[in-house]
């Protein structure tokens, strides 16, 4: 008796828990003080620093930001939340493919100039990621911009005598150097396929033509098949000798500890991985640099892919609509731009906002004069997702069990169930 | 059942209170068994717009699954690594199961601490033991490979879990690691309620402790077996967090370890497709079915098996 008792105890004490947790419950209702509450993936803290702000120029308006860190959850937890009353008044809202099922649904307010004025400064290929597909709306405020670049340790190339290199056999050669002296040269993480695009990209978009290439595809005018698209993704192949050994088995935070524990001399990645390292290894003196062109390269110069991460939309069923309208007009605002980028250490997506990080200046600068859109994030449509039939394709090609055109060719396929060119 | 004086009486005047008792089971059971199925069935035949329900369409969710390449490409693959997971179930884990059982049943001391120890696994969430043994076996880290090499030739040290070859045995070890307590103490309760006087009689009359184990032990164990195996092919179809922990949502590496559950998830949270709800439930629908169907098919054919004895 005295087990039934205590595990009664505990379910009590669970279901109590459960409760307390249950999002949304205080949304606010009293008209002097308004508790907007605003969903999303990023760490809390940050957050609520950055809205504490936002109260003290708006006094009466509470921001209660609540952080759901993991991946693919927040999208179930998300499309649940809208669906309901206690859902949030303001929501990240992924870019591209994965908004559309919250468009098609209803579930968000369409923005526009006058709601949200700051909007029309934005840039329209970053605007685009926030947009619905079929209706051409944008319903969301951009964030932030990711940067997919190769990151290294400058202590480690300065000991080997080794520069960022300017061209394809330089860094080849810098590769070898390092392989030499027992260090990996690319932290690449294979065993999460996910990864993998995102290296492709690094490595690939300069020999496939970049945006130019891209466009094409839409227009149905090229396939993933063409021999551009696969040269540029055989170079991972040619790359892989300076993957760690085993590189399909090696996990993403394997790479990242071979990284940060100076095992390993690069590590090609977006610029989310700055804050992550300059967090767990302090002591590491990083740089930046875009994957050179590769022989035979369309684009002829290096370029650096980006993608926009991500934006604020309004809840349609927002008991708030107003003040979170007008919320969205201050996250529009160089202001928050600003707190955002020296917070979280990330580019803005708000325009002309200026990154004090040095590492940050630096990759900025050649993205205004060399980026180029990150090629998945606009090919992730499709069930299964294009984006899980390549990255799938892509550690296939790892392990030695398909080729480069082969890889390319499932992604045209994929693409092909989808894809209606305009 | 000697203390169970309630039919003494007769039916007369329980007749209209029985199934009183009944209700609040029956309850719970339709909340969160039938209105759920009853839930996914409905959701299946329809189209959807995100989380909006929109027009009726038929068994077209379903047709999807077999005409959708990516789908009809993954599902047998994934099928089949299921039903390698019950073989590797059946012939590793609840063999050594059994193997335990018998071994404790004859141990004079500690046989309580042996199964406390053997059965523990099994308490802690497969989510964590996949993580656990990610980083154990993990090539650049791992303490797995370390020891290996050390031992013997470096050709030892593999990449367990980022071998397409090696992935899916790995996964039927640490299945077997965590669950091997669970046949063991069925088989152990089993054991016990052979009565000792059978072994007894058939030494006396010579025969050797193998030929007591098959044709004594073994044939009434059958009973235990048939659950035994029954419980292993419903977890074996329906197993998700501990390849999920190893092999992430695509079953990796090069999809050796995708599995149904696997399929199943991609196909409901990681797709941006506006129908996401109406293709996933069609194939929950279909999974539901499948291991039904074959569990009720298994369970008559073990049920004749004992019969027939």
């Amino acid at each position: 008796m005295r087990l039934t008792r205590r595990v009664a105890v505990l379910a009590v004490a669970s279901l109590t828990a459960l409760v307390a947790c249950a999002p949304g419950a205080d949304s606010g209702s009293d008209d002097e003080n308004v508790t907007l509450s605003v969903w999303g993936w990023g760490p809390e803290a940050n957050y609520d620093k950055m809205f504490a702000e936002y109260t003290k120029d708006n006094p009466g308006v509470k921001v209660d930001a609540r952080s759901f860190t993991t991946a693919t959850e927040y999208d179930t937890i998300l499309s649940t939340g809208l669906a309901g009353k206690d859902g949030p008044d303001v929501a990240w809202l992924r870019a591209g493919a994965p908004l559309q099922p919250l468009v098609a649904a209803g579930r968000l307010v369409p923005l526009d100039n006058s709601s949200v004025p700051g909007l029309a400064d934005f840039n329209a290929g970053v605007l685009q990621g926030a947009k619905g597909d079929t209706d051409g709306k944008v319903y969301g405020v951009p964030f932030a911009i990711q940067t997919l670049h190769v990151i290294y340790n400058k202590k480690i190339f300065a000991d080997n005598g080794i520069a960022p290199p300017k061209t394809w056999e330089d860094m080849i050669a810098a590769a070898q150097k390092l392989q030499a002296a027992k260090i990996v040269p690319f932290a690449v993480g294979g065993k999460d396929d996910w990864t993998l695009p995102i290296i492709t990209s690094i490595f690939g978009t300069s020999r496939w033509g970049g945006d130019a290439f891209l466009d094409e595809v839409k227009a149905g005018k090229k396939t993933f098949a063409d021999p551009n698209f696969v040269a540029g993704v055989d170079l991972v192949n040619q790359l892989k000798p300076y993957f760690p050994k085993d590189v399909a088995g090696v996990s993403y935070t394997d790479a990242q500890t071979l990284f940060s524990a100076g095992k390993a001399a690069m590590f090609p990645g977006g610029i989310w991985e700055v804050n992550f390292f300059r967090t767990n290894a302090p002591g590491l003196d990083l740089g930046t640099f875009s994957a050179p062109p590769p022989p035979g390269s369309v684009a002829g110069k290096a370029l650096l892919p980006g993608f926009m991460d991500g934006s604020y939309g309004v809840s349609a069923n927002s008991k708030h609509r107003e003040e979170a309208l007008k919320l969205l007009s201050w996250l529009a605002s160089k202001k928050y731009g600003q707190l955002y980028t020296d917070t979280v250490v990330q580019f803005s997506a708000v325009p002309g906002v200026e990154p004090k990080d040095p590492i940050l200046r630096e990759v900025a600068g050649t993205y205004t004069s060399n980026g180029a859109r990150y090629f998945m994030n606009e090919f992730a449509y499709g069930n299964p997702s294009s984006q899980t039939v390549f990255s799938a394709a892509l550690q296939e090609m790892l392990l030695g069990r398909i080729t480069a055109a082969q890889a390319a060719a499932k992604l045209d396929a994929s693409v092909a169930t989808w894809l209606k060119p305009r | 059942m000697a203390q169970a004086p309630v039919t003494t009486r007769g039916r007369g005047g329980r007749a209209g209170t029985w199934y009183l008792f009944l209700v609040p089971a029956l309850l719970l059971y339709s909340l969160f068994v039938v209105y759920p199925l009853l839930t996914g069935l409905s959701y299946s035949v329809f189209s959807w717009k995100g989380t909006v329900r929109d027009a009726f369409v038929g068994v077209d969710n379903y047709v999807g699954l077999f005409t959708n390449e990516a789908f009809r490409s993954k599902l047998l693959p994934a099928l089949g690594h299921n039903l390698a997971l019950f073989a590797g179930t059946m012939l590793v884990q609840n063999t050594m199961g059994l193997a335990f059982a018998l071994a404790f049943s004859r141990a004079r001391r500690g046989k309580r601490a042996l199964q406390i120890i053997f059965a523990t696994p099994y308490l802690v969430n497969p989510l964590v033991i996949g993580y656990l043994w990610t980083l154990l076996l993990s090539p650049t880290f791992g303490p797995a490979n370390t020891l290996l090499r050390a031992i013997g030739p470096d050709e030892l040290a593999k990449p367990w879990l980022g071998d397409p070859s090696t992935a899916l045995p790995m996964v039927i070890l640490i299945t077997t690691w965590q669950w091997v307590g669970f046949p063991m103490l069925l088989f152990s309760a089993a054991i016990g309620g052979i009565p000792a006087e059978y072994a007894e009689a058939a030494r006396v009359d010579g025969a050797s402790s193998w030929r007591v184990f098959w044709h004594i032990t073994l044939p009434l164990l059958r009973p235990a077996i048939g659950t035994i195996t029954v419980l292993s092919f419903i977890g074996s179809m329906n197993t998700f967090a501990l390849v999920y922990a190893l092999g992430g949502s695509s079953g990796g590496p090069a999809g050796s370890t995708d599995v149904l559950g696997l399929l199943f998830y991609r196909a409901a949270f990681a797709s941006g497709d506006i129908n996401a709800v109406g293709t996933a439930s069609a194939l929950a629908v279909f999974l539901f079915t499948f291991i039904f169907g074959t569990t009720i098919l298994l369970n008559r054919i073990l049920r004749q098996g004992e019969e027939a004895m």
